[in-house]
């Protein structure tokens, strides 16, 4: 039988847009800096030296130093690291949570379908903000509260659109066919469910991620995310900000990695084909 | 007779490649002419070419003279002029084409009024007298989704005609239509032929050819390959393909030897009621399946034919009675094909792949595949294809194959040929009749076409609805046909 099958994997990616490469470009740039700056250029982010405040770029940091003398390259690449990496959690966590509920809510219909629903719309009415805030009261780490809280507000999205979905493939044809040749549930959601919704979950996915690190950067600026003196890319910002005429590139280094960074997520996700 | 339209050496291409060998026709007053031709045969696009509707990227060719005035097909837009006044379509499913929201007496006087330039007041008068001409009196106030398909589609013939056309193009007028509601049509069609109007008809329906009369062609892959006075051309064909045709049209096929019941029955069901959307389908029904038995389900749309289907496999439940199933019979032994092959699949796999999965979930013998596939006719390179790119009737002999690898007792097949060709349609009956007498399965068949049934099963159901409530009963439900309330188990013969 074997003979018959090839081995081309089951959801062929039907060619990616001229954009999305593009999106994808960028986004490989600021995750390459913000993974090699440590190497290219050691230095701890927290160390401050009085010497070089507000300095120029030199050999050990690129990009300057900032009001405490600490190198902004360093303090970049682990702010960048820092939205990264909570953003990829929340985003891959959302997207588990949004779908097993999703598929639940379509395949089973009935009160778990509408206990999910209830749910989901709970949840929307309180706005993405505020929501990342009413975590962070309740628990004590920052990171670990950004991402349960954006988890919280991000897996609306995916279980809608899965649920959207899987409730119209579920009564088609070819789903009633492969349980009528004994299929299993496994089987219908790798074969029928997946290939439809894996294209989908892209879009939402690199939504998401910008999402995410708007809201770090956002809660950051106003003072009631991150502490200082963690690198962020929002604390940076209003850090910064009484010195834009001393150092203006100082400012407008963390404006751009966050404006780069999000450029690239929206690429990805509003270059698909029509 | 009048010559009503003249069409010389028309020609559609696409790019460099020729869609439309060149032909010439002309349409006479009083007399119809139907272009007879499958799916893709290229008959829509001659239609096409000649009204002037052709699609963005399609290039014609040829000349037309429409009630006088000479027109070159390469230089379109000389037809505007002409539409509604001269030319009128009558879409195919013409409850699609109607504004959804506008009333029928509405969508008429349009034409009366921005057409032929009536005031609005003498247009709903014009409008009314159409839609009472029709026999719609009384439905001007109605939106579409208010009428019948029958009526949506004399609507429909209505506002074509609004502004005076005497040619009146007819593309596929009986898609979508069960047998009742196709001789509406053709008598509404044969009217306005009588009224000294022309009519082009396109059609894939052998009967409904038959039915016009008049001027018949017969279209292969963009060539008129046989015409002629169209019961000259049915009675006597002379190409190979109008010979295949005729003979592939279910009321010429030879008639299948009918089997008495034997052995014990399956699957039985007693007394099974079901109602819908709060309409009674049927009541007190008791079918027994035999093994190798052949049993027709014949019923206008909307009757409850794949119901009754879907609750002998479970998939559905009625309201009252039981169905059991013979004991110890594997549950995946009773299977089912599809109206729509295409949507039997799982979409982004190989088919290959798909029967690949299902002998490794029940561990069947893959050897057996090769040979099926010949005996159904089928070359293994569509293995290595998705189901979109095979073809209708190519897809539902491999769904037929999907189902023999498991050796079943009892297939349902929901109108299986229902979207294919004539040719292909009496190629995967023969198949699944086959299969039948051969494995000893039991085949329960379902189709509108009665001549079909006919043919092939040992004895027909026959499901009828009551025809109480027509005028807001959707489209496809029949009004014809109707007095008896309930016609449970009509034994065949």
């Amino acid at each position: 039988m074997s003979a018959i099958t090839t081995d081309i994997p089951v959801t062929a990616r039907s060619g990616w847009t001229r954009t999305q490469w593009a999106g994808t470009a960028i986004l490989m740039l600021i995750v390459a800096f913000a993974l090699l700056a440590p190497i290219l250029f050691p230095a701890d982010p927290l160390r401050q030296s009085l010497r070089n405040i507000l300095g120029g770029p030199d050999a050990a940091s690129p990009l300057g130093y900032d009001h405490l003398g600490r190198s902004l390259t360093a303090r970049l690449a682990a702010a960048l690291r820092l939205s990264l990496w909570i953003a990829a959690a929340a985003v891959v966590t959302s997207a588990v949570l949004g779908m097993a509920v999703g598929v639940l809510a379509a395949w089973r219909g009935g009160w778990v379908d509408r206990l999910a629903a209830l749910l989901a719309d709970s949840f929307l009415a309180l706005p993405g903000l505020l929501m990342v805030l009413i975590v962070s009261a309740i628990v004590p780490s920052t990171p670990l509260a950004f991402w349960i809280g954006l988890t919280l507000v991000l897996w609306i999205e995916y279980f809608r659109l899965t649920r959207a979905t899987v409730s119209r493939l579920i009564v088609a044809p070819g789903v009633q066919a492969s349980r009528l040749l004994g299929f299993g549930p496994v089987y219908i959601f790798r074969r029928h469910l997946w290939p439809e919704l894996a294209p989908m979950l892209l879009t939402v996915a690199a939504f998401g991620a910008a999402t995410a690190i708007m809201t770090i950067a956002a809660l950051g600026f106003v003072s009631v995310g991150m502490r200082p003196p963690t690198p962020e890319l929002g604390l940076m910002m209003v850090e910064m900000l009484p010195y834009y005429r001393e150092a203006p590139m100082a400012l407008l280094t963390p404006v751009l990695a966050t404006f780069l960074t999000l450029l690239g997520l929206n690429l990805i996700a509003g270059g698909r084909r029509a | 007779m009048t010559i009503l339209l003249n069409a010389e050496n028309v020609s559609v291409h696409a790019g460099a490649e020729q869609l439309v060998e060149p032909v010439s026709l002309a349409l006479r007053a009083g007399r119809p002419f139907t272009i007879l031709g499958e799916t893709g045969s290229g008959k829509s696009l001659l239609a096409q070419a000649i009204v002037g509707t052709l699609p963005d990227g399609l290039r014609a060719s040829g000349q037309v003279t429409l009630d006088g005035h000479a027109l070159d097909l390469a230089r379109p837009g000389g037809h505007r002029a002409l539409w509604g006044r001269v030319i009128g379509v009558l879409p195919q499913e013409p409850w699609l084409s109607l504004d959804p929201l506008m009333k029928a007496r509405a969508q008429v006087a349009e034409g009366h009024a921005l057409v032929r330039g009536l005031s609005w007041e003498d247009a709903g008068t014009a409008a009314d007298r159409d839609l009472a001409e029709l026999g719609l009196d009384g439905a001007g106030d109605r939106r579409p989704d208010q009428l019948s398909g029958g009526m949506a589609q004399r609507v429909a013939f209505a506002a074509a005609r609004a502004a005076g056309a005497r040619i009146v193009v007819a593309d596929e007028p009986t898609k979508g239509l069960d047998v009742a509601r196709r001789d509406d049509v053709i008598e509404l069609l044969m009217r306005e032929v009588r009224e000294g109007g022309a009519l082009l008809t396109i059609t894939h329906d052998l009967a409904l050819a038959r039915r016009m009369g008049g001027d018949l062609a017969v279209v292969l892959k963009g060539r008129v390959v046989e015409r002629g006075p169209a019961d000259q051309v049915l009675t006597n064909p002379q190409h190979d393909y109008t010979r295949r045709l005729i003979a592939a049209d279910p009321s010429s096929w030879p008639q299948g030897l009918r089997r008495p019941p034997k052995g014990a029955p399956v699957l039985s069901a007693r007394d099974l009621s079901v109602t819908r959307g709060g309409k009674r389908l049927f009541e007190g029904l008791d079918i027994d399946l035999h093994p190798g038995e052949i049993v027709g389900i014949w019923g206008p749309s909307g009757c409850g034919k794949s119901t009754l289907g879907d609750i002998l496999l479970g998939l559905a439940h009625p309201d009252r009675g039981t169905v059991t199933r013979c004991a110890g019979i594997a549950p995946v032994r009773f299977q089912k094909l599809y109206q729509d092959p295409p949507s039997a699949f799982p979409r982004h796999i190989r088919l290959g792949q798909a029967l690949d999965d299902l002998v490794r979930l029940h561990g069947l013998n893959a050897a057996r595949i090769p040979g099926l596939m010949e005996r159904l006719r089928l070359s293994p390179i569509l293995l290595s294809r998705r189901p979109t790119g095979v073809s209708g009737g190519e897809l539902q002999r491999l769904a037929l194959l999907r189902v023999l690898l498991l050796d079943p007792v009892f297939l349902f097949a929901d109108e299986p040929t229902s979207r294919l060709d004539l040719i292909t349609q009496a190629e995967v009956t023969e198949l699944l009749s086959e299969a039948a007498r051969e494995t000893g399965m039991a085949l329960l068949i379902v189709s509108h076409d009665p001549d079909l049934l006919d043919r092939t099963a040992d004895r027909v159901i026959s499901l009828g609805t009551a025809p109480e409530g027509d005028a807001g009963t959707p489209r496809g439900v029949p009004r014809a046909g109707g007095g008896e309330r309930l016609r449970d188990r009509v034994a065949l013969v």
